[in-house]
C-alpha cells in the first residue's frame, strides 16, 4: 500500500461564537479511496471537508497533504498567503450540496470556473479562456453526460444536471481530491443514484480520491471503499462500509434511529 | 469589549438622555438663553448618556435584558432566552416608553397643530397654488421644452458617469469582502467619507462646482454626479453584502483570486439590482436637477459674491456674466407661475 495522499492529525475547529465543531480529528486518506464520512447535521461533517482545502480556517492541528510531483508532504495549515492557499485549492476540487454554480451562466461558463486557478486574473477577467480549456471542459461535460447543455443557463438544469456540472467544473481543476459535501442531500433517490455513480466513475476511471459526507447509510455501503463515523466533532467509527450494521447505527445517530433505505 | 456592547451601550444611553433632557425641560422649564449654553447641555447631554450606559451595564449583568441588548445582542445568544410577551419585558416597556416620548416631543417641536391644517383661508390658497399645476402658461412651452431636454441629459450624463465609480467603490464599502484589518480600515473610511459627501446637499455641492467650472449645466451635473457616486455606492455595497455565499465558495474552491471571486461569483448576482438602482438614481437626478436649476438661476449673483470675496470680486464677475448660461433650471417651475 503507497502512502496516504492525506494525512490529519488531531485537527480542532472552534468557531469564534464558542461552538467547536471538530474535537481533535485524526485519520488518513488514502490514494484512490472512496471515502465516505457519515453523522448527524452538525456532527462536524462539513467544517471537517472545509478545513481541508481550507474555505475555514481550522484552529489546530495538522494536515499534510502529499503532493504528487516531489513525493512529499506539506503541512497545508502552514500556508498562510493567499497564494499557498489557491494552490492547493487547485489540488482539490469541490462539490456541494447546493450545487453553487452561478446560475447567470453557461453550463460550459460554469465549468471553466474550475480552470479561473490555472488562468491569469487578466486574462479571466475578460473570459478570455484558452481552447485548450474548453477542450478539457466539453471532456468532463462529456464524462458526466451534458455536454448537450454546454450553452444552457445553468438554472435552467435540474438538481441532477446541476450537481453533475458542478462534478465536470471541479474535474476541470485537475484536481487529486475530490471534496463532496453531502452532493445528494437535495436530491431525490433515483437522481442520487445517477450522481454517485458519476463519482464513482470519476474515482474508478480518473482515479481521483473522493472524500466524501453522506446521510444515507445504504449510500455508503453501496459505494465507499471505507467509512468514517463523526459524532459532535469526533470520530466513533472507522472501517469498512459493510460493518455499519444496526449497532453502529445506533451509536452514531443516537438511540432508537431508525435507517431510512434508498433503492 | 464586544463591539455589540458598545452599540448597546449607545443606544441605552440615547435613550436615557431623551428622558432626562424631556424631565430637566418639565421640571425646570428653561428659558431660551439658558438652552443656548451649549456647553452645559453637552455636558448634560453626554453625562446621561454615560449614565445610561453605566444603568445598562448593572441591568444586563442582572439578567434584565435592555432594549439595547435585545436588538444588538449576537445571534448565538438570541436562542437562549425564550420568547415572552412584550409588556412583560424591561426591554418591550423601555421601547414603548421611548416611542411615546419621541412623539410627544415630536408634536410639540413641529408644531403640530390640527386647527391650522383645517383653517379655511390658508386652505383656499392652498387649492389656488395646486390649481395654478394645472392651468399653466403655453407661451413659455418652447423653451420649456429645451429646457427639459437639458435636465434629462444632465442627470443621464450624471448618473451615467457616476456607475463606474460606483460600481468599484461598492466592493470597498461591502463588509463581506472587506475582511481582516487593513482590508477593515479601507471599509470605514469609504464608508465615512461617503456618508459626509451624502450628507452634503446637493444645492451646495452646485454652489461650489458653479464656482470652479462656472454656473451652468456642468456645474449642476458635477454636483450630481457627486451625490450619485455616494447614494449609488451605499445602494450596490448593501446588495453585495446580502449576496449568496454559496457560488463565493464553489469559485473559491476553483482557487480563484479575489478579483475572480468578485467577478465570477459576486457580480452575477448583483447585476439586476444594480441596473434597477441606476435607472432610479436617473430618476431621482432629473428631480434634483429642476431644483438646482431653479435656485441656481435665482442666486447666481449672490454665489459670485460669497464665494469670492474683496477685489476679486469686480473682474471674476464680469468673466463669469458673460457665460449667460443656467445650471439647467427646472422647467416644470415657470409651467405653472401663470396659476399663482
Amino acid at each position: 500500500m503507497s502512502d496516504p495522499i492525506l494525512k490529519i492529525k488531531n485537527l480542532v475547529k472552534t468557531y469564534p461564537n464558542g461552538v467547536s465543531a471538530l474535537k481533535g480529528v485524526t485519520f488518513d486518506v488514502k490514494k484512490g479511496e472512496f471515502l465516505v464520512i457519515i453523522g448527524l447535521s452538525g456532527s462536524g461533517k462539513s467544517t471537517l471537508l472545509r478545513c481541508l482545502n481550507r474555505l475555514h480556517d481550522p484552529s489546530s492541528g495538522e494536515v499534510l497533504f502529499l503532493d504528487p510531483e516531489t513525493q512529499k508532504y506539506t503541512d497545508t495549515l502552514k500556508f498562510d498567503s493567499n497564494s499557498g492557499i489557491r494552490l492547493l485549492r487547485k489540488k482539490m476540487g469541490m462539490i456541494f450540496q447546493h450545487y453553487n454554480l452561478i446560475p447567470r451562466h453557461t453550463v460550459l461558463m460554469n465549468v471553466l470556473m474550475g480552470r479561473l486557478g490555472s488562468t491569469s486574473t487578466f486574462k479571466s477577467l475578460l473570459g478570455l479562456f484558452s481552447p485548450a480549456d474548453k477542450t478539457e471542459a466539453f471532456k468532463y461535460l462529456n464524462l458526466v453526460g451534458i455536454s448537450e447543455k454546454a450553452y444552457v443557463r445553468a438554472d435552467q438544469l435540474s438538481g441532477g444536471q446541476q450537481q453533475r456540472v458542478a462534478i465536470a467544473r471541479a474535474l476541470a481543476q485537475q484536481p487529486q481530491i475530490l471534496l463532496a459535501d453531502e452532493p445528494v442531500a437535495s436530491l431525490d433517490p433515483v437522481t442520487s443514484h445517477t450522481v454517485m455513480e458519476y463519482l464513482r466513475k470519476v474515482n474508478e476511471e480518473l482515479g481521483i480520491t473522493i472524500i466524501c459526507s453522506l446521510h444515507f447509510v445504504s449510500l455508503v455501503r453501496q459505494y465507499a471503499t471505507r467509512v468514517i463515523a463523526l459524532k459532535a466533532g469526533e470520530i466513533v467509527y472507522e472501517g469498512d462500509p459493510k460493518n455499519v450494521n444496526d449497532a453502529w447505527f445506533e451509536k452514531i445517530y443516537g438511540q432508537g434511529a431508525k435507517e431510512i433505505h434508498t433503492k | 469589549m464586544k463591539s455589540y456592547a458598545v452599540r448597546r451601550y449607545l443606544l441605552d444611553g440615547f435613550t436615557m438622555a431623551l428622558f432626562v433632557g424631556v424631565a430637566l425641560s418639565l421640571a425646570l422649564s428653561p428659558t431660551e438663553q439658558q438652552l443656548l449654553n451649549l456647553p452645559r447641555l453637552a455636558w448634560i447631554f453626554f453625562g446621561s448618556v454615560l449614565w445610561g450606559a453605566v444603568v445598562s451595564y448593572f441591568l444586563n449583568k442582572n439578567k434584565i435584558k435592555t432594549l439595547g441588548e435585545k436588538l444588538f445582542e449576537p445571534e448565538y445568544e438570541k436562542g437562549k432566552s425564550e420568547a415572552k410577551p412584550l409588556l412583560t419585558t424591561f426591554w418591550g416597556w423601555q421601547l414603548l416608553i421611548t416611542i411615546l416620548v419621541l412623539f410627544i416631543v415630536g408634536v410639540y417641536k413641529t408644531k403640530f397643530s390640527i386647527d391650522e391644517l383645517l383653517n379655511e383661508d390658508g386652505f383656499i390658497g392652498a387649492k389656488r397654488l395646486f390649481a395654478g399645476i394645472f392651468a399653466p402658461n403655453w407661451d413659455v412651452l418652447p423653451r420649456a421644452v429645451l429646457n427639459i431636454i437639458e435636465t434629462i441629459f444632465m442627470a443621464f450624463m450624471a448618473t451615467f458617469l457616476a456607475i463606474p465609480f460606483a460600481f468599484v467603490l461598492s466592493f470597498m464599502a461591502a463588509k463581506n469582502i472587506m475582511k481582516g484589518s487593513f482590508a477593515f480600515v479601507i471599509y470605514m473610511t469609504i464608508r465615512t467619507v461617503l456618508n459626509v459627501t451624502r450628507s452634503v446637499e446637493a444645492l451646495i455641492w452646485a454652489i461650489i462646482f458653479s464656482v470652479w467650472v462656472g454656473i451652468g449645466p456642468f456645474a449642476g451635473m458635477l454636483a450630481l454626479m457627486i451625490h450619485s457616486i455616494a447614494s449609488l455606492t451605499k445602494q450596490y455595497s448593501e446588495m453585495v453584502e446580502t449576496v449568496n455565499q454559496g457560488p463565493i465558495e464553489s469559485v473559491q474552491s476553483c482557487g480563484a483570486t479575489n478579483l475572480q471571486i468578485i467577478w465570477y461569483a459576486i457580480v452575477p448576482q448583483v447585476l439586476l439590482p444594480y441596473i434597477s438602482f441606476t435607472v432610479y438614481r436617473w430618476d431621482i437626478n432629473v428631480r434634483m436637477a429642476t431644483i438646482i436649476g431653479l435656485v441656481g438661476r435665482r442666486n447666481w449673483n449672490n454665489v459670485d459674491q460669497i464665494s469670492r470675496p474683496g477685489h476679486v470680486a469686480g473682474s471674476w464677475n464680469n468673466h463669469r456674466r458673460h457665460r449667460t448660461c443656467r445650471l439647467g433650471y427646472g422647467s416644470g417651475i415657470r409651467l405653472y407661475q401663470r396659476g399663482t
